[in-house]
């Protein structure tokens, strides 16, 4: 059986004989390489993108090891992945976490006229550029901006998430950083006053870098993709319905 | 058999009665022990990771007692042949009235080794038995997991208990049964046994604490921090290594080290309490301590049975129910002691004495609490810091370590002037008494702190074989939960294990004063020159070089202790980075070879135990030599207030760091992965042997020397007088110089072969 994935960190599109927890387990902890950190990968539908890969390569590369062990993992892309698989052809999404663990969430379609709990957001865009911005957007009006040519900077999708602000989020002069984990909170403060003057501004980047890895903790509604008006929805759960639905992953993150 | 001039009947009974609530106690250990063992142990997933640290368990166990026998063997006939060095006291010429001096001394040498040999076994069977328990309880608690939290709940506890009890009731036979047969010439023997038992909680303390440290932070730095795997996980080689430790640090040691403080307890109550009855002929000076630990015994079994939950739980606050049991014994036995102070004693200065003692175990507890839980300010104050680096979050955690030390000494101190005030105007004896009658308060509930800290352990193993044998996730859950609760017990009754080897520590030192008081009167000193008289003068230089150097001593010892913990983790850190490259590991289709881990903590901890108990027995022996008996008294109150006080920092910063990363773990600043937790993680790593293996190495270590100090005092007497210079004393003082600096040197290569040099 094989299985097409489209890894978010780093990019790439590939095929492996394991099922999602399997490959994301050796994604994240590798086996003799020793690779740690977190995944982060969609399931895609072969049948879907039967004529953008070479099939017949893929049928004689993918297949078991001379011992019957499963092949983990065939490159068959690493550059300019999202751009081209079509938004219909992507199944759930799968976070691992460093250890191994994995949770699946299920795709949804994404209601743009719902409002959000929050004025200022913060995003950690995913695929196919990474930087953190803070945004005075919605999620969709967010998407749709950078992926509709509106503006000098075109994205042909997008896939972020969305992150907590915490207290800053409704007020961003007066309220406690504290809590917030984020590197260089103040400048992030900074980032969301601007937005919240004056200004007409309504995309803000926090930091141009991203550093690898997302702490779960810290998601506030779930991961979003999409182009234009075409948006689908990846909730995350709170973190009570995660210890109860997948302990394992609950506790290691 | 007992010969107790002025004795009334009520006394005879009382007696017996000890001695039967000594057995009693015993008794229920084993009848704990059956019902524990009814239980069935899992599947067969999870016995094959139990047999894992079963067989580890067994092999620390038995190298353990190899290096131990012949050591208790030299002492037991060094302290057989102390007695013709100084003869018998007037004590027990009085008790053995018409033996001829021959036939004395073989009486009390036989009597001291005897005692010695037993305190020994005492402490090493609650060690490892009390670990063997704990080794067979954790799979049945990770089975019972699966079905109820009330029930495994119930088998940690009462596994705990096992141990409790065997202290309880090992402590107060030695100590009764000693009573019996000597009498009022109990003292000459009684230190035989209170060093047996100190003597070997200390190799238990050292041992354990090295082992476990080793195993964990050699296991956390390669598996959790290298490698990104979880806790406990199948691929990493030192996993049953930490299992083992835990039981080999938190149980065995623990157990061992609570059960000196306990016997030794009874040993400066009894010292002091037959100098008071020679004065004043009334023998409840003696008895009344051992009723308290009588009714003590009784109080912790009732209250065993108030620890339970919820059946229909799926998790509850183990927590609740574990201080409801320990609350619930502390008022029945304050309730039990005033009923026997206003119709036994018509006197309520002991009954003040013990309450101030219940009293100090729950303000030390409460301190311990404030400063270590993570609900507490100081705890997420130091959390807080982890968000600017590791640095920030060591230095507030050092900050308020020192600071736990200083309110934590100032407690003990106010609790020393508190006797004072209850024997205002009395002689020094009767305060000293008091000191020692505080220590038997504390303690009073040594059952239900044993079971408190037996419980971490166990609840941590099961946790361990939850997670190894993949069991479902409730039972996941009520194993995290009961695991969470140990960690807050074990802290806890570290808090009173320290507290209460400084009482005791106090109350042997107060016997050293009068003990050497009563050598000098038997030597014909002077009154104006007895120590009782004089006192211990740091205005005098000699003195005041033993207090520096009686200071320095917890340093040095804590020096060589992380020095091991490292030595050994780091060679952990190299055979499960080596077994990670064998194919196969990571893949999960090799098992790794557990053992090899196992092995090393297991030679890295026994090869510490030597050397540094011989810094400890020969170091008063040096000062006493070379300085005189007075600068001793000296050194002992610099080992005293500087293992105090080093012993509660290290213990409650490393704690604290502890906390402060469990509170970022649990979500605060990102939780797992983030930078705040990164910076956690070193300072629990710093912390880990501070709190586990150096701090309470420290308890038995002040106790040793203590014990040593009052069993060579007579010798110094006897051959150091004064203004003369003994070729003896000097050529003694300095062959344990040449031993301790040989041991140092051996202590920090680990061993006397050079290791070469590894940039």
């Amino acid at each position: 059986m094989k299985h097409i994935y489209l890894s978010a960190t780093p990019e790439a599109l590939i095929a492996s004989m394991l099922p999602p927890l399997e490959f994301g387990d050796y994604l994240s902890t590798g086996t003799k390489k020793q690779n740690r950190g977190q995944a982060i990968f969609f399931e895609v539908d072969l049948a879907q993108i039967e004529d953008l890969i070479d099939m017949e390569s893929l049928n004689k590369r993918c297949v078991p090891h001379p011992d019957g062990k499963p092949k983990n993992s065939v490159y068959l892309s690493v550059y300019r992945v999202l751009e081209k698989i079509p938004l219909a052809a992507l199944k759930s999404l799968y976070l691992t976490s460093d250890n191994g663990y994995t949770l699946e969430l299920k795709k949804h379609t994404y209601d743009a006229s719902k409002k959000t709990k929050n004025h200022l957001h913060l995003f950690q865009e995913l695929l196919p550029v990474n930087p953190l911005v803070a945004s005075d957007m919605t999620p969709s009006a967010f998407l749709k901006r950078l992926t509709d040519g509106s503006i000098s900077i075109v994205l042909p999708k997008l896939f972020f998430v969305d992150l907590k602000l915490g207290g800053l989020a409704a007020n961003p002069q007066k309220a406690s950083a504290e809590y917030l984990p984020y590197i260089n909170v103040g400048h992030l403060k900074d980032c969301l006053e601007v937005l919240t003057g004056d200004y007409e501004k309504h995309m803000k980047t926090v930091l141009r870098v991203f550093s690898g890895s997302i702490l779960y903790r810290t998601i506030e509604s779930g991961f979003y993709i999409g182009a234009k008006d075409e948006m689908y929805f990846y909730p995350f759960p709170t973190m009570a319905e995660l210890e109860d639905t997948n302990y394992e992953f609950y506790r290691s993150i | 058999m007992i010969s107790l001039p002025g004795a009334s009947p009520f006394e005879i009974i009382a007696i017996w009665t000890i001695l039967a609530i000594a057995f009693f106690g015993l008794a229920y250990a084993m009848f704990l022990r059956r019902q524990v063992m009814a239980c069935d142990k899992g599947t067969e997933k999870m016995q094959d990771v139990w047999d894992g640290i079963r067989v580890g368990a067994d092999a620390y166990l038995k190298r353990q007692l190899k290096t131990i026998v012949p050591l208790i063997a030299v002492f037991t006939v060094i302290l057989f042949l102390s007695v013709y060095v100084v003869p018998p006291t007037d004590e027990s010429k009085l008790r053995f009235a018409g033996y001829s001096d021959e036939s004395l001394k073989l009486i009390i040498g036989i009597g001291r080794a005897m005692a010695f040999i037993m305190g020994s076994v005492f402490s090493l069977m609650v060690g490892q038995f009390g670990m063997r328990m704990a080794v067979q309880a954790n799979v049945r608690v990770a089975s019972a997991s699966r079905r109820s939290f009330g029930e495994a709940l119930k088998i940690a506890y009462r596994a705990g208990t096992i141990t409790g009890m065997l202290t309880d009731g090992l402590g107060l036979l030695g100590g009764t049964l000693i009573f019996i047969i000597f009498g009022v010439a109990s003292p000459d023997t009684l230190l035989g046994f209170g060093f047996g038992g100190t003597l070997l909680a200390l190799f238990m303390r050292v041992g354990g604490g090295i082992y476990t440290k080793a195993a964990d932070v050699g296991a956390d730095l390669v598996g959790k921090v290298e490698a990104g795997l979880p806790e406990d996980d199948e691929r990493n080689a030192a996993v049953i290594a930490d299992l083992v430790g835990d039981n080999v640090g938190d149980c065995a040691g623990m157990a061992a080290d609570i059960f000196e403080s306990y016997e030794v307890t009874i040993v400066s109550t009894l010292i002091l309490g037959v100098v008071l009855y020679t004065q004043t002929h009334q023998l409840s000076w003696i008895i009344f301590p051992l009723l308290v630990r009588g009714i003590g015994v009784l109080s912790s079994i009732i209250g065993t049975y108030l620890v339970k939950g919820n059946k229909n739980d799926k998790t509850n606050n183990a927590l609740k129910s574990i201080n409801k049991g320990f609350y619930s014994s502390a008022a029945i036995s304050i309730a039990a002691f005033g009923v026997l102070s206003y119709f036994y004693l018509g006197d309520w200065r002991s009954f003040f004495s013990v309450v101030v003692g219940i009293l100090l175990a729950v303000v030390l507890d409460e301190i311990t609490k404030h400063f270590t839980d993570g609900t507490y300010r100081p705890v997420k104050e130091i959390a807080k810091n982890a968000k600017t680096g590791s640095a920030t979050l060591l230095l507030k955690g050092l900050s308020y370590g020192f600071e736990v030390a200083v309110w934590q000494t100032i407690v003990i101190a106010v609790t020393i002037f508190s006797s004072i005030m209850i024997y205002h105007g009395q002689p020094i004896v009767y305060v000293l008494y008091g000191v020692a009658m505080t220590g038997i308060g504390m303690l009073t509930l040594t059952g239900n702190n044993v079971a408190m800290d037996a419980f971490g352990p166990i609840a941590d193993n099961a946790n361990g074989i939850g997670e190894l044998s993949h069991l479902d996730k409730d039972a996941r859950k009520i194993m995290d939960s009961l695991d969470a609760t140990g960690n807050t017990t074990k802290a806890i009754t570290k808090g009173v294990a320290i507290g209460s080897a400084v009482i005791a520590a106090v109350a042997l030192f107060g016997s050293f004063i009068t003990d050497v008081t009563k050598v000098q009167i038997q030597m014909g000193f002077d009154q104006t020159a007895q120590l009782l008289s004089t006192g211990i003068r740091i205005s005098v230089p000699m003195v005041f070089i033993g207090l520096l150097i009686g200071g320095t001593i917890p340093f040095l010892f804590s020096s060589l202790t992380i020095n091991a913990v490292t030595r050994a983790a780091s060679q952990i850190v190299e055979e499960v980075r080596r077994q990670f490259r064998i194919p196969g590991i990571i893949e999960r289709t090799v098992k790794p070879d557990y053992q090899r881990a196992v092995d090393i903590c297991t030679v890295s901890a026994q090869r510490e135990l030597v050397p540094l108990a011989l810094i400890a027995v020969l170091s008063p022996i040096l000062i006493g030599s070379f300085l005189g008996v007075e600068a001793l008294g000296g050194f002992l109150a610099g080992v005293i207030l500087s293992g105090q006080l080093l012993a509660v920092f290290m213990a409650s910063s490393g704690g604290a760091w502890d906390n402060a990363k469990k509170t970022i773990e649990d979500g605060l600043y990102g939780g797992k992965g983030s930078e705040a937790h990164h910076a956690a993680v070193v300072g629990d790593t710093v912390g880990d042997p501070l709190k586990d293996t150096a701090g309470p190495a420290l308890n038995p270590m002040i106790k040793v020397i203590n014990l040593v100090s009052l069993l060579a005092a007579p010798v110094l007497i006897a051959y150091q007088k004064p203004g003369q210079t003994s070729i003896g004393m000097i050529v003694t003082g300095v062959i344990c110089l040449a031993i301790i600096v040989g041991a140092i040197a051996y202590s920090k290569n680990g061993g006397f072969k050079k290791i070469p040099f590894e940039p």
